[in-house]
């Protein structure tokens, strides 16, 4: 044996950044998070050519699953032309050769921060949701060791009383996004920062989710066909965002989340956060033969 | 078309990055070598945060980024992911270092005597002010001493364990590749040992003061003496696959043992870390004495202190609250606007 | 920007292999194609220094070692190259409620499409699925519901030539 025999030819870089070991274990963990849906495996999380908190847990995903066939669409807020979106893009492109694409009927790998896109996802594609904090307890528990004992032990009283709390001191639960499911009846999860709107786009749906969280070296997932179920009690129903009746201002488009954009007035207009979605509506609006795929909602209701 | 003209994103950040570059001007090798040699201190703080021993290459860090120390670690983090590990070193023992400074704190003088080798501890900070109009400074220069210390010396907590003041840790049988590496597997708690050392190694300088000092300052329970502190050089000793162990050279190392009184025993604290950087080990050690049995949720208990004192997580964490939150603030909105309207309308409460 | 980085057949064949298993246990009881027949692929895909491996074939054990593995008994590796169902799952690694993810990963040659069908039903399966295994004894699978307890388990890929049926420990199997 010689000291090249432990090493490898060099190059500038390795393809898609990430070197095979950590590709690896990568690949491990993911596959038991498949296996035990909504549960966070720890991790290594290399560090990547990007801050930590900007998508290096997504990136280190998308990073391990591309090749030179993988066409990539990435959406911040559901932008595609959101700065950092834009930059991830470019960074996969570059360390891959893989195409990119802004369409999400043409994308095989859709990495994402904030948002699920409005057509819906095929059993081939897989969504890569960039979390900021893996952990569904931190607000009741802020150390990761007792919180990952709740976990073990199913023990969700205190995630109960606290939605309870808000209920009883609002008359509403006050969780905005990142709103807590619990997965296949037995781990809660946080579904990343996606809208209440887009948790509903989770449960039983075609398409494979993974969630991972570069700066806090967890990774979990949500197969395909797999219950994601809010967190709600029997007589206080989910509510997702009161979107169901403003019309975006750009492209007519109606029933969809929305951006809200305050005016001079003193009143707001609405513009379609999926902007690739928005665009393709004012295509077709303007006659070109854009294809736009089947939606998870119609006219504001969810349709499953 | 409203959409297609906002899709200025990738031109927008292009250019961002130019004009921060356009600042520091052309990078030379002459450049990365003259902050090399001007700065090692910074160096040091560079390559140990990064857990990266490369004087050249964090030098080259810190022109790229300006001096933006947080860009520099990250820069040499990113690339260390990328390289291969071909082996692993010998472990380097304390009485093995070849000790540049050791000073301790709790005896006047300690076998091996005390060295203060290279330090500003004493030094008036006075600017030299002259240097910018035209005088140059000078360093006066050093005056060997008629008897040189000796290059090695064993730790001062040996002599402690020999003289029954405190109980030595075991030494730790774990060699080679199943020793726990911090950079292939996640943190878990309660930490390994090796993940708890590596972690304090690799801690941001700042982040370690701050914890350490509010430690030291009495929220820790411990009250830290200097044992020992030591700057000194290490041999990479590595095995070549044909069987020879040889040395792939020398690495700057700073170590720091804290001590502190419990019972009728001394209970020890220590860190060490790549490079020279003496506020880091005393700061870490501090911690690490503090550690066993802290209450969980206090700044010196090892969870919180290894998460919070990791400055690429930390830094990275910090800026990411520039990225536009809009969609998970609208969310927001949209619960806060309902709550009020059900309070306005007085909506009975649920049943309980 | 410079040209990217080409994959070496090394990082395409992994690349692919990984793609065909997370796929599998994604939609259990459905065949995905590997670029290659047998374990070997699936080695060199996921095994490296970090894993402990139990491999009943000396030739594969022998690909196992060179990636650094540590060899280990069946009850403490982490991943099984076996020639045939294992007799005995109540000794194999589960992992533990804290950590599922100690779970083994068990990878076994058999044949597709013949015999008796099996009923899953479970995460990654619209409905039920139909699969046949005529190899793999019906003992096997009700052992295999009784040792589990989950969020505890181990996943389970069944290879046949160059395709791969992948059986996660949520995934509930029912001899129809």
């Amino acid at each position: 044996m010689s000291l090249k025999s432990l090493t490898k030819d060099w190059e500038p870089m390795s393809y898609g950044f990430l070197d095979a070991s950590a590709k690896r274990e990568i690949r491990r963990k993911t596959l038991k998070a498949i296996a035990v849906p909504g549960c966070q495996m720890p991790y290594a999380s290399r560090e990547v050519p990007m801050a930590r908190g900007w998508g290096t847990g997504g990136l280190q995903i998308s990073c391990t699953l591309i090749n030179l066939q993988t066409t990539v669409k990435v959406i911040d807020q559901g932008a595609d032309d959101s700065v950092n979106a834009a930059s991830i893009r470019r960074f996969l492109s570059r360390v891959s050769g893989a195409p990119t694409t802004m369409d999400t009927l043409k994308a095989d790998l859709i990495q994402s921060r904030h948002r699920i896109p409005e057509e819906k996802l095929r059993e081939d594609q897989v969504l890569v949701l960039q979390v900021p904090n893996p952990e569904p307890l931190r607000p009741v528990q802020p150390n990761m060791s007792i919180a990952r004992q709740m976990h073990a032990d199913a023990d969700y009283g205190r995630m109960w009383l606290q939605l309870y709390e808000q209920i009883v001191r609002s008359g509403r639960v006050m969780q905005g996004a990142s709103y807590p499911s619990l997965v296949h009846g037995r781990f809660v999860m946080t579904p990343s920062p996606i809208p209440r709107w887009d948790v509903s786009k989770m449960h039983m749906a075609k398409h494979l989710t993974i969630l991972s969280a570069g700066r806090e070296k967890r990774l979990h997932a949500v197969p395909p066909y797999t219950r994601v179920e809010p967190l709600v009690f029997d007589d206080v129903p989910y509510q997702v965002e009161e979107h169901q009746d403003l019309t975006c201002a750009r492209s007519g488009a109606k029933g969809f989340f929305m951006n809200e954009i305050p005016q001079d007035d003193g009143s707001s207009t609405y513009e379609v956060s999926d902007s690739e979605f928005g665009v393709k509506t004012i295509r077709k609006g303007d006659g070109e033969p854009v294809e736009i795929g089947a939606t998870w909602y119609h006219a504001g209701e969810m349709t499953q | 078309m409203a959409y297609v003209a906002t899709r200025g994103g990738e031109r927008a950040i292009e250019q961002s990055q130019r004009l921060f570059r356009e600042e520091m001007g052309t990078i030379t090798a002459a450049r990365v070598a003259e902050i090399r040699r001007a700065m090692p201190y910074l160096i040091d703080r560079v390559m140990g945060e990064a857990s990266l021993y490369d004087e050249d290459l964090a030098a080259l860090a810190l022109a790229q980024t300006g001096g933006e120390l947080y860009e520099a670690v990250l820069l040499l983090r990113s690339w260390r992911t990328t390289q291969p590990r071909l082996a692993v070193a010998e472990p380097v023992t304390q009485d093995g270092l070849f000790t540049h400074r050791r000073i301790s704190a709790a005896f006047k003088d300690i076998p091996g005597g005390q060295v203060l080798g290279p330090t500003l501890d004493y030094a008036h900070r006075i600017l030299a002010t002259e240097v910018l109009s035209d005088q140059d400074y000078r360093p006066e220069p050093v005056e060997p001493a008629a008897r040189p210390s000796p290059a090695q010396q064993p730790s001062v907590a040996a002599w402690q364990a020999e003289n029954d003041l405190l109980t030595a840790a075991e030494p730790d049988k774990t060699a080679g590749n199943d020793i726990p590496d911090i950079t292939r597997e996640p943190l878990l708690f309660p930490s390994k040992r090796a993940h708890t050392l590596q972690s304090l190694a690799r801690a941001e300088t700042g982040g370690v003061l701050a914890l350490g000092y509010a430690a030291q300052r009495g929220y820790g329970q411990a009250h830290p003496t200097v044992n020992e502190l030591r700057l000194a050089e290490g041999e990479v000793m590595v095995k070549h696959p044909r069987g020879t162990t040889f040395s792939a050279g020398r690495v700057k190392i700073s170590q720091a043992e804290v001590v502190n009184k419990k019972g009728t025993q001394l209970e020890l604290g220590f860190a060490a870390t790549l490079g020279w950087n003496e506020v880091k080990v005393i700061a870490a050690a501090t911690l690490d004495l503090n550690s066993e049995g802290a209450p969980k949720g206090s700044a010196t208990e090892e969870e919180f202190f290894l998460y919070h004192t990791e400055g690429v997580e930390s830094s990275g964490f910090c800026i990411h609250f520039k990225l536009p939150h809009y969609v998970t603030f609208q969310s927001s909105l949209d619960a806060m606007r309902d709550a009020k309207k059900k309070k306005a309308a007085k909506i009975p409460e649920p049943a309980e | 920007m410079g040209a990217h980085p080409t994959p070496s057949d090394f990082e395409a064949r992994t690349n692919a292999t990984y793609d065909a298993l997370m796929w599998a246990l994604s939609r259990p009881g459905l065949p995905r194609d590997l670029p290659s027949a047998g374990q070997s692929g699936i080695i060199e895909t996921l095994i490296d220094r970090e894993c402990a491996v139990y491999c009943e074939d000396p030739a594969m054990a022998e690909i196992a070692a060179r990636t650094g593995a540590a060899m280990a008994p069946p009850e403490d590796a982490d991943h099984l190259f076996l020639s045939q169902p294992p007799a005995r799952l109540a000794g194999l690694r589960q992992g533990s409620d804290m950590y599922p993810e100690g779970g083994a990963t068990l990878v076994i040659p058999t044949r597709f499409g013949s015999g008796r069908h099996l009923g899953l039903t479970g995460p990654g399966v619209g409905g039920q699925v139909l699969c046949r295994l005529p190899d793999i004894p019906h003992s096997f699978w009700a052992d295999r519901a009784r040792v589990m307890r989950y969020p505890m388990g181990f996943e389970i890929f069944l290879i046949d030539g160059a395709q791969v049926i992948g059986i996660p420990r949520t995934t509930v199997v029912e001899v129809l």
